[in-house]
Formats: C-alpha cells, sequence, structure tokens
C-alpha cells in the first residue's frame, strides 16, 4: 500500500481578540502538533469531542483553515507549495463529504446540476456530464428519475447520497467525511454506511472519517486516532485501540458508550469524567487531560508527554501508562 | 393509579395527521422512553402534555390525565400554574433553551419565585444549592454568569437545576443529551436517573438513541409514523422485540462486540413524511413481513409488553 497523505506535526492557531475592548490578543490552539498519515484504501477515524480540533484538521487538508505550522504531504507532494495547475489537480483527487446535507446542498439547483457541477468546473464535455451524472447517481443508489428534483423534495439519506456522489464526480482517491451520517435518522444511518464501504470496496477510496460515535467508527475504521484539545493522545488500529485503550481518556471515551443492551446497565464498568473539556485558549500546562484525568499525577502538569509507541503501530501520550517514555524525550 | 395516561390523543395540522392515537402511561418515578426517529410524533405527544403545541397544531381527540385531572380541560392559567412547579420539561438546545441576557442562578430561581414558593433571597440560595447538587463548580460564581459564559454542558446542568428545583413529580426530557459529547453525556445521564430516584421523580425521555434508553428507561414505547407500534418494560422490548420495526432498528445499529467492516442490516426506503403514510400499518413499504392484510390498521394487543402488528415476531398474543 502507498501513502497518501501524510500529516506532519501540523499546527493551525488562531489569533483571537479578548478583553474588554478586544484590545488584548490570545491564541487558539485548535490543531497542535498532529501527525496522521493515510494510506490507499484506507479507513482512518479521528474521534474526539467538540473542540478537540478534528475537524480543523480535516479543513487544514482541504485548504480551509489556516496552517500555521507543519506539512501536509499529498501524494508526496507538499500541499503549501504548490503552484495553481498542481492544486487543481488535488482539490480531484481530494474531496469531502459534510455532516449537513441540507446546507451542503443549493436548494435551486437540481440534484443532476449540483452532481454536475465539478465536472463543469473541470471542463467536461456535455454529453460526456450527463452520462456522467447517471452513473454517479446509479452509483449511490439514486433512481435516475430523480435527477430533476431539488433537494427540498428528497429525504435527509437521499440527500446525503446526492453529496456523495458529487463528491465521486472527478474520482477522488481520498474523501473527507466530517460526521457524515450523524445528522440523519437511525435506521438511514446503516444505508450510508455501507454505502461508503461499498464504494470503498469497489473504487480503493481512502477516508478520513471524522466521527464522535465511536460504534461506527469501530465499525468502518482501519486505524483511529483520539484527539483531545488540539492533540492526539492515542493513535493505532481501531481493533486495537476499541480492545485495549491505554490513554484514559480513550478508555473513559468507550466506556461512555450508551450500549443498545439493558442487561448491561448494573454491570458494567463506567468511568464517569469530572468537569468539562478546558478552553483550548487556556489549555492546561502539562499534559492536555490533566485536568479531567482519573489516574494524574501531580508530575503529568510539568510537560507534554510525548506520543510513544506501546506496540507495533500503536501510539499513547500518557506519561503514567507509559512511564519508561519520561526518561526517553522530552 | 398512573401519574400521566395519555389516551388516544391525536394531534393534527388542520387536514394532516401527526399523532394518531397515542395511548402510554407514566407511573411515578417511572422512566418511560419515547423513541422514534423524525416525523414520529414523539415530541409533539411530549409539547402536548405540557399544553404548548406550536399555533397551527391542534390536539384533535384524546385526553392527557395527570394525577387524575384531565390537562386538556384545563385553561391557561391552571396549566401554568402546573409547569415549572408538577410538571417540568427540559430540551435539546440548551443554550437557546435559556435566556441569554439572565444570570443562570436567576433562572433556576425564576420557578420558585413566580410560584411564589420561596422569597426571592430564599430562592437564590437554593438556585445555588441545586447548581450545587447538579455539578456546577464554583456555584455561587456560576450563578452570576449568563449562560453564554458557561459550556453546553453546564448549560444543560443549569437547565435540568431549573426543572428540578421545584422538585417536579414529572420530568419531560426532550433528547437532554443529543447535543451533548458522550462523556457529558455520561455525566447528564447519570445525575438524572440519581436525581429521579432521590425525589421519586417520574421521567418522560423523549429520545432517538437506543443507547440511553437501553441506559435509563424502564419501560419503552417506540412510536413510528405518529402511532405507538410497540411498548413494554425495557428489557423484554430489547430482549425480544415484537414489531418488525423496533426488531430491524436494533439490528441497524453498530455494535461494539460485532465483526467490523462487514455489512449492516439496513431497512429499506426512507422515512416517510406525515404527506406520504400508507393506509393500514404505516411501516409497511419498508417492512419485510408487510402482506395484504397490512393495508388494514392493526391494533394494539397484548398486556405488559404490546405490539401492533398483523405480522409481530414470536406470533400474536
Amino acid at each position: 500500500m502507498s501513502r497518501l497523505l501524510q500529516i506532519n506535526d501540523l499546527k493551525v492557531h488562531f489569533p483571537v481578540r479578548t478583553g474588554r475592548f478586544g484590545g488584548s490578543q490570545s491564541v487558539v490552539k485548535a490543531v497542535d502538533g498532529v501527525t496522521i498519515s493515510i494510506d490507499e484504501n484506507e479507513t482512518v477515524a479521528i474521534v474526539g469531542e467538540s473542540g478537540c480540533g478534528k475537524s480543523t484538521m480535516g479543513n487544514a487538508v482541504l485548504g480551509l483553515a489556516p496552517v500555521t505550522a507543519g506539512r501536509i504531504e499529498f501524494q508526496g507532494q507538499d500541499l503549501a507549495s504548490m503552484d495553481a495547475a498542481g492544486r487543481r489537480q488535488v482539490w480531484r483527487d481530494l474531496q469531502v463529504v459534510f455532516q449537513d446535507p441540507v446546507s451542503a446542498l443549493n436548494p435551486r439547483r437540481t440534484i443532476a446540476e449540483s452532481i454536475a457541477e465539478p465536472l463543469q468546473i473541470h471542463g467536461y464535455e456535455r454529453v460526456q456530464i450527463k452520462a456522467r451524472v447517471d452513473e454517479l447517481m446509479d452509483l449511490v443508489g439514486l433512481n435516475p428519475d430523480q435527477r430533476d428534483r431539488r433537494p427540498g423534495a428528497l429525504s435527509g439519506g437521499q440527500r446525503q447520497r446526492v453529496v456523495i456522489a458529487r463528491a465521486l464526480a472527478l474520482s477522488p482517491k481520498l474523501i473527507i467525511c466530517d460526521e457524515p451520517v450523524s445528522a440523519l435518522d437511525v435506521s438511514i444511518q446503516s444505508q450510508i454506511l455501507n454505502l461508503l464501504m461499498r464504494l470503498q470496496r469497489e473504487l480503493g477510496l481512502s477516508y478520513l472519517f471524522i466521527a464522535h460515535d465511536l460504534s461506527v467508527v469501530r465499525h468502518i475504521a482501519d486505524r483511529v486516532a483520539v484527539m483531545y484539545l488540539g492533540m492526539v493522545v492515542e493513535e493505532g488500529p481501531a481493533a486495537t485501540v476499541f480492545a485495549n485503550p491505554v490513554h484514559p481518556y480513550t478508555e473513559a471515551l468507550l466506556s461512555a458508550i450508551p450500549l443498545p443492551d439493558p442487561s448491561l446497565r448494573h454491570t458494567r464498568k463506567r468511568i464517569v469524567l469530572e468537569g468539562d473539556l478546558p478552553s483550548p485558549m487556556n489549555p492546561p500546562a502539562g499534559c492536555p487531560f490533566v485536568t479531567r484525568c482519573p489516574i494524574a499525577e501531580p508530575a503529568c502538569g510539568d510537560a507534554r508527554p510525548p506520543l510513544e509507541q506501546v506496540s507495533s503501530m500503536h501510539f499513547v501520550r500518557c506519561r503514567v501508562r507509559v512511564p519508561e517514555a519520561v526518561s526517553e524525550r522530552t | 393509579m398512573s401519574l400521566l395516561a395519555i389516551d388516544d390523543l391525536a394531534i393534527g395540522a388542520g387536514e394532516l395527521s401527526l399523532v394518531d392515537g397515542v395511548s402510554l402511561s407514566v407511573e411515578p418515578g417511572e422512566v418511560v422512553a419515547l423513541v422514534g426517529e423524525s416525523g414520529s410524533g414523539k415530541s409533539l405527544t411530549a409539547l402536548s402534555i405540557m399544553g404548548l403545541l406550536a399555533d397551527g397544531l391542534q390536539r384533535q381527540r384524546g385526553s392527557i390525565h395527570f394525577d387524575g385531572g384531565d390537562l386538556t380541560q384545563l385553561d391557561d392559567e391552571q396549566l401554568r400554574s402546573l409547569r415549572g412547579s408538577e410538571l417540568a420539561m427540559i430540551f435539546q438546545e440548551p443554550v437557546s433553551s435559556l435566556n441569554p441576557l439572565a444570570p443562570v442562578g436567576d433562572q433556576v430561581a425564576e420557578s420558585l419565585i413566580v410560584h411564589g414558593r420561596a422569597s426571592v433571597v430564599d430562592a437564590n440560595r437554593q438556585a445555588v444549592d441545586m447548581l450545587r447538587r447538579v455539578g456546577i463548580p464554583e456555584p455561587e460564581r456560576r450563578a452570576r454568569q449568563l449562560p453564554t459564559e458557561l459550556s453546553g454542558g453546564m448549560c444543560q446542568r443549569v437547565m435540568i437545576a431549573a426543572a428540578l428545583i421545584s422538585r417536579p413529580r414529572l420530568l419531560i426530557a426532550d433528547e437532554p443529551t443529543t447535543a451533548l459529547d458522550v462523556t457529558i453525556q455520561a455525566q447528564i445521564l447519570a445525575l438524572m436517573s440519581e436525581l429521579a430516584e432521590e425525589a421519586n421523580t417520574a421521567i418522560l425521555l423523549i429520545t432517538h438513541d437506543m443507547g440511553v434508553v437501553a441506559e435509563l428507561a424502564d419501560k419503552v414505547c417506540v412510536m413510528y409514523g405518529g402511532r405507538v407500534v410497540e411498548q413494554g418494560p425495557v428489557e423484554a422490548l430489547f430482549a425480544t422485540p415484537r414489531h418488525p420495526y423496533t426488531s430491524m432498528l436494533l439490528k441497524t445499529i453498530p455494535r461494539l462486540d460485532e465483526e467490523p467492516k462487514q455489512e449492516l442490516f439496513a431497512i429499506k426506503g426512507n422515512v416517510p413524511s406525515p404527506h406520504d403514510w400508507p393506509a393500514g400499518c404505516r411501516f409497511r413499504t419498508r417492512c419485510d413481513r408487510a402482506t395484504e392484510q397490512c393495508a388494514e390498521r392493526p391494533v394494539m394487543s397484548g398486556q405488559i409488553h404490546r405490539v401492533a402488528c398483523h405480522h409481530a415476531l414470536g406470533g400474536n398474543p
């Protein structure tokens, strides 16, 4: 398998004005040193709670958020130093599906017009476009009879199929899926997940899958990265991370999933975290999780622990659980 | 006698039927979940209990008995005196449900003052107490802050504090954790069940999340297309669902103990809008057990675990 996307030490910092008259400035470190890679035909999920920086990271890859520091390489080429022609090629290979299909579609355009838009921008002929739109609608399970309908006449699941068809129009290699099923009804979510998995098998796609629903992530992802306050705290093969979480935040996150089985209610051990996510404007010194961590020690507030390997392909940022890490690097 | 007994409730907008013959009951101290997807009528059912249906929506028939009295026969004044004392409700969006210009402590204290149950000073003291009990750190300082200064999870705690301060006998919680992150959701669910147990408050929990139902509910009512299709004790409903919709809905959820990457079970078709509900059983267009008989409306049958289906799983009683 070859490397498709390589993100190295990515930082996205936003300056914000604070103080009564906006006189003072501080910095929100939305993404603060993330390294992650995606291979061909692979699904990498980024999980974490709101404010952890998972969507900002996706946006940075798409060029929708400013990169403060670090490098994003797509098929070996640095996105930042690319010329206009190179960028145009990258936008063909890199597409996005957002959470809310209602706001992602122009309500005045027909479905066929929406799906055709990327093809028009990239200079396809009219005849080619019609054939391709029919093919795409068929691929995502929409009836070509619906081509002249507008989004308002469709259900939420059908709209998300339109958004996926549009993302597939230029035969991309990587699709960034930002919460692609969380706005859909429960009975529709599995339809869309099945569609995404089938498209991956048939077209060899890779997904950067950003989600907060861990049952969905476990089902669809090959690898998973858990983010907290702009940092990856644990990363590894999905099966390993879900079966043997090492970071206390991952443990708490997994134990908080409400399971659809009432018989487990009294037997299941649940780690209820105290308090809220600290403000990313004023993150704690040292380990980002120190303020809510059930196993924190005084020294955890001293320095940010490094991401250390605990087993093959499995990395954890915790000086209590991975103590040998402390003496080695900073 | 049940604390809340809804019988044959129907709600519509003019000709359009939105809720069609819902019956359910809630006993004191019990947690009853009303589960359904968008358009199933679960939120309208809850709003009609509070007398808060939007303009243009009418209750077309049915009764809602609370503590023996019919809520539908009360005038606005009588309803208002029940709301915020005996009956309380919390909503999905804590941030938009709170007044952005009033300190949260005042909003928690408000119902006590409005109903004349405490002096301003005493109500404020109780509000700070309540904020502490729902787990807000530094409640004295937080009480003076505006909702915008608090996180979403904290705002939801404020809403719960405001709803519970008057020790209501029934709390209606409409998707109380849907807008929250899972670790905060776990805190709020634990808090709700603890407080309900302590004060013997009954909860009508409106949700689409079967996981939340399994965590919190004693009894479940599953709604589809404006009707209750199945109801029963939570263990029985999850272990042996009788309605094909309930059974399929449970099967669509990715489980943590199954083989990943496999095709998930999917219910065919889309959630129909009220304009497109078929005659007879409203699930029949998506159901793999449907026959011609399903063009006829199925009636609810069974004793404790009840189902409305001509071809119920496990046979009809």
